[in-house]
């Protein structure tokens, strides 16, 4: 071959090459269909941030199965990026994903989209009031909004007082009565109470450093546990602490102290309203009327940090989340309210939080 | 492309495809005995005014390039490390962030950018430490130009893309000047096809009866990037060299909105602004035996991120505004000696002494009063290192390079780095290249003290890196040319830094990882004169990298251990190919990255896919000489077969776009 002849190889060669490059598409995925009946367990797993990349897992405690993705896998589209709550109504489920700033509404049978709620600053958590109105608490803003859930609108806001659009941060609520109880988290420490009539904020109170969750226990006892901050913060660390909140009243009952360096978070209560369970390395038991903190945990760590906690309404079955690290499905475990291990599954990256259908 | 005008005045502009004489193996340069590099010559620097090095490095070698989107961030990375792990230089001074410890390669235009090479894994050690994967090495030099001469090109793209570049030059026989700027601008909203969500259709009564994937813009996206570089440089008649390069950004960019994101783009503004200025001044001083070079440089960054939203009044309300300032003084002596032509020894002392204020959000204290969470941080680094090069025969060489650093008070033990090299054929320049190497890379200054997660106590990284490998070129001069190589890779990184998020909501650094990265680099190069008016050039690299966790499981669940790391390609490669004619040529580029995964597990999932790509680029230029300059036109397709493609999940890249441009370069007052 003279060098003519082997540059026309050479160039054919590199124009098949060039070819491969014109022949793949993008597969669009397709709809599945679902029809999970009875009752089961959603886990909104909240995907690494800015990668889109959150999904649901639905999980039936009766026979054990598991299926992942099930909000891509119904609806041939992504669930979005971070995945923070979700909340389930009437037979619909609402997933909060924080940085797509929407609300899905999915039927919790099929899982089919029924609706979305757009419009929206960085959403945390939904809290419903009625058919036609809800709140939705958000970071990095300032208001609280106002949403009808029936007609998937924004229809006003709450203004929250001491914060601006950049400080703001508004998280879980509660309702006792007429009135919402929400903790306000980062860079914060008080709870607000709004008047669900007025939508207007009609009180606070002063708690620790940057209260992470809030519950209500069968005794009209609101139950709030802080993070306390971190080293170095110029808004202060100080060692967390749980609280106990009268919501009649709106007053700190009593103040249950860690230890600084402690690492709580995640307090829920059981199905009951008696006890609580939280995260602090270990998962931590009590019961409402206990006056200190136990001195040991319900479940000793598995050489892990637990991410996600929720208790099985019905059952009491205590159900905890490893995400691992961070970049694989997180992993699920049960456990009897006796502490047995019952069941392990694996689900989507970064499991947060839990819902019961 | 305008470029080679600058240096092809006179005649009629041809497009030639340099046909460089084969590097016989007795005159390799001592200073890059077992040196694995890639060099990217001008022809593939000057190729287009709107190229950054990122689109470079995309389409002529084989390390991965991470794009966030166009005219957004993009990193590269060696070798399945992370870009942290590549460090840059321009004109000797590095130039990664040191809060961030990456460099942002859509950030440098390839037309300031006169000098690039690649020092693959462990032949970083002889430029600088920290390279666990290697480092690029960037630089401007002198055109040696005579008289005055000028240049303008301006380019009209796709999605309302304009790009302007002008030099203007001066030269004698002690001193070149030149002034280059280039100013890009797009509102970058091109358009594709969103399969990551579905618009909703209703009825009255608020119920879906229909979805379908829209066809979105890319919202949020413009950009606004000027660039300014100076330099001045003076030859004296006895050895002296003195050379003054300052290079000033002005850059304006929004951060394009995720697939996956519903807010109204016109309710969100998310932007980052930066101001940057770089400058270096050296002084050579040659002589027959010995070299001894200083340069004192200076970094100044301001850097602005701004997320609003409209707080329902039509004004723009900020919810997080973060800023950082960061000031970074260099020095750095040289020297050389030759001891005949059997021994060279080097010595380097370079200091970079960072200055770091990091303003990040602003809160309210408990007490009302208002605060800012940030850091105001100081680091001094040093880094030193000796070497003895020997050629005790034309086949063999040897070279140990000692290096060792301190950052801020903490020294790393002596780096060692062996580089050996012998030919095994005459016939065919047959080389053979070993070489094998410690490292260590520091955490930076946001791994050590951002708030909130900064570790002050995280280790510094450490690795190891063996090198192996063969070239050949053969060729002869004006017909053809033709070269190669094949090196194989293993390297060992220990307390690889990562951040994980915390059960407080924020991220932290942690020394995690233990990584395993091998395998294989190829390139081969071919020029070819075809005929006296038909040119053709080839380029090709292939690489398959596996870079596989050996880390400890971080829980019993962990299915991570033995896997390739996430967003690490196993293999990627790159083609380019130009044929000219008289004053036509036309360029192919393509390359290709395999699927990445997303999950440390390699799990597959629907809602995290990176698949594989293919990207063709396609070019033709035509020249013309007129009487008063020359001209050269060109059009240039990118994204040939509109493919529906990622880099980065839920970042959307454009799909078929075009580039025209217009370049001019008078000849008045201009010689040779």
């Amino acid at each position: 071959m003279n060098n003519r002849a082997k540059v026309i190889v050479l160039v054919a060669t590199a124009l098949q090459l060039l070819l491969m490059g014109g022949c793949m598409k993008w597969e669009y995925g397709t709809e599945e269909e679902f029809s999970a009946a009875g009752r089961g367990l959603f886990i909104t797993n909240e995907g690494n941030f800015q990668y889109g990349n959150a999904s649901l897992s639905y999980y039936d405690p009766t026979t054990g199965e598991v299926e992942n993705e099930v909000f891509f896998r119904a609806n041939a589209m992504k669930l979005g990026d971070v995945a923070q709550s979700m909340v389930v109504r009437d037979g619909v489920g609402w997933i909060v994903v924080n940085n797509s700033h929407v609300i899905f509404a999915i039927d919790v049978t099929t899982f089919k989209e029924v609706g979305r709620i757009t419009n929206l600053t960085s959403p945390r958590y939904i809290h419903f009031l009625s058919d036609e109105k809800a709140y939705v608490t958000q970071i990095w803003d300032n208001r609280i909004f106002i949403v009808n859930p029936h007609t998937f609108e924004v229809t006003g806001s709450i203004e929250c007082p001491g914060m601006t659009m950049e400080t703001g941060s508004t998280e879980q609520m509660v309702q006792w009565g007429d009135y919402v109880y929400v903790n306000c988290w980062s860079y914060q420490n008080r709870i607000l109470k709004i008047d669900t009539r007025t939508d207007k904020v009609v009180a606070e109170l002063q708690v620790g450093i940057q209260p992470t969750s809030l519950v209500l226990d069968k005794n009209g006892k609101m139950w709030s546990i802080t993070d306390g901050g971190y080293e170095g913060s110029p808004y202060g660390y100080e060692a967390p602490s749980l609280y106990r909140i009268d919501a009649e009243t709106f007053t700190i009952e009593k103040r249950f102290k860690f230890t600084l360096g402690d690492d709580p978070s995640e307090v829920q209560i059981n199905g009951a309203g008696d006890k609580l369970y939280w995260l602090n390395d270990d998962v931590w038991d009590m019961d409402v009327t206990a006056e200190r903190l136990p001195v040991k945990p319900f479940l000793k760590q598995r050489e892990t940090i637990y991410y996600g906690l929720t208790i099985d309404p019905v059952e009491g079955d205590v159900y905890v989340a490893d995400a691992i690290d961070y970049q694989q499905q997180g992993k699920v475990y049960r456990y009897s309210a006796e502490g047995e291990l019952v069941d392990e599954f694996y689900v989507g990256v970064i499991p947060g939080a839990f819902c019961w259908k | 492309m305008a470029a080679p005008l600058a240096t092809q005045a006179q005649e009629e502009p041809r497009r030639t495809i340099p046909i460089k004489e084969v590097t016989v193996y007795g005159r390799r340069p001592m200073k890059e005995i077992g040196v694995q590099q890639t060099k990217f010559d001008s022809v593939v620097l000057k190729e287009n005014i709107a190229l950054s090095i990122a689109d470079v490095l995309t389409f002529n070698s084989s390390i991965f390039v991470k794009s966030y989107g166009r005219a957004t961030l993009s990193t590269v990375a060696f070798r399945g490390t992370s870009p942290s792990h590549t460090q840059v230089t321009w004109n000797g001074m590095r130039i990664n962030n040191p809060m961030l410890g990456m460099t942002d390669f859509s950030m440098i235009p390839s037309y300031f950018i006169d000098d690039a090479s690649l020092l693959h894994g462990t032949s970083s050690v002889s430029e600088t430490g920290g390279g666990l994967g290697g480092a690029v090495r960037l630089s401007t030099k002198a055109l040696q130009n005579e008289g005055f001469g000028l240049q303008y090109v301006q380019g009209v793209g796709s999605f309302q893309t304009f790009d302007e570049f002008l030099r203007l030059t001066y030269g004698n026989k002690n001193w070149q000047l030149s002034t280059r700027a280039v100013y890009s601008s797009s509102p970058n909203e091109y358009k594709y096809r969103n399969h990551d969500k579905k618009e909703n259709i209703y009825d009255d009564n608020n119920t879906i009866v229909g979805q379908y994937y829209p066809v979105e813009r890319n919202r949020s996206g413009s950009f606004k990037d000027l660039h300014i570089l100076q330099e001045a440089y003076y030859n004296s008649d006895s050895g002296e060299r003195f050379g003054l390069s300052a290079w000033y950004i002005n850059s304006n960019r929004e951060l394009p909105m995720l697939t996956t994101d519903y807010g109204e783009a016109a309710e969100f503004d998310n932007r980052q602004r930066e101001h940057t200025f770089r400058g270096v001044l050296s002084w050579d001083h040659l002589s027959s035996t010995w070299k001894v070079a200083a340069k004192a440089g200076y970094i100044h960054t301001w850097m602005a991120y701004d997320y609003k939203r409209d707080a329902g009044n039509g004004i723009m309300t900020s919810m997080t505004r973060s800023r950082s300032k960061v000031n970074t003084f260099y020095g750095q002596v040289d020297g050389e000696y030759y001891i005949g032509s059997k021994w060279l020894f080097t010595a380097s002392v370079s200091a970079h002494q960072h200055l770091v204020e990091s303003r990040d959000k602003n809160i309210i204290l408990q007490q009302g009063d208002k605060a800012i969470v940030g850091y105001n941080k100081g680091r001094i680094e040093l880094s030193g290192s000796v070497s003895a090069k020997w050629r005790p025969t034309e086949r063999l060489g040897v070279s140990l390079v000692l290096r060792e650093e301190m950052f801020g008070t903490e020294w790393t033990p002596v780096i060692p780095a062996l580089f050996v090299d012998g030919v095994l054929s005459k016939r065919g320049n047959i080389v053979a290249k070993a070489s094998l190497s410690r490292n260590f890379r520091f955490p930076t200054l946001n791994d050590l003290y951002f708030l909130p997660g900064g570790n002050p106590d995280l280790k510094r990284e450490s690795g190891w890196t063996y090198d192996a490998g063969l070239s050949f070129a053969v060729g002869r001069e004006g017909s053809y040319s033709l070269s190669g190589s094949a090196s194989w890779f293993d390297s060992h990184v220990k307390d690889w830094i990562i951040w994980l998020p915390t059960t407080k909501g924020f991220f932290s650094p942690r020394n995690i990882k233990s990584v395993h990265a091998y395998g294989v680099e190829l390139e081969a190069e071919l020029a070819v004169a075809l005929s006296d008016e038909w040119h053709l050039g080839m380029n090709g690299t292939f690489s398959w990298t596996p870079s596989i966790n050996e880390g400890e499981p971080m829980s019993p669940a962990d299915k991570s251990v033995g896997k390739q790391l996430p967003y690490v390609p196993e293999i990627s490669a790159t083609l380019t190919g130009e044929l000219s004619y008289r004053t036509w040529s036309l360029l192919y580029k393509w390359c290709h990255y395999s699927e990445r995964y997303t999950m440390s597990s390699n799990d597959l999932s629907l809602s995290g896919n990176l698949p594989p790509y293919y990207m063709s680029n396609i070019s033709l230029e035509k020249r013309f000489s007129l009487a008063w300059a020359d001209l050269s036109l060109k059009g240039a397709v990118n994204n040939l077969f509109d493919e529906e493609y990622l880099s980065v999940l839920s970042r959307p890249m454009p799909g078929i776009n075009f580039e025209f441009f217009l370049g001019i370069t008078p000849k008045w007052g201009s010689k040779k």
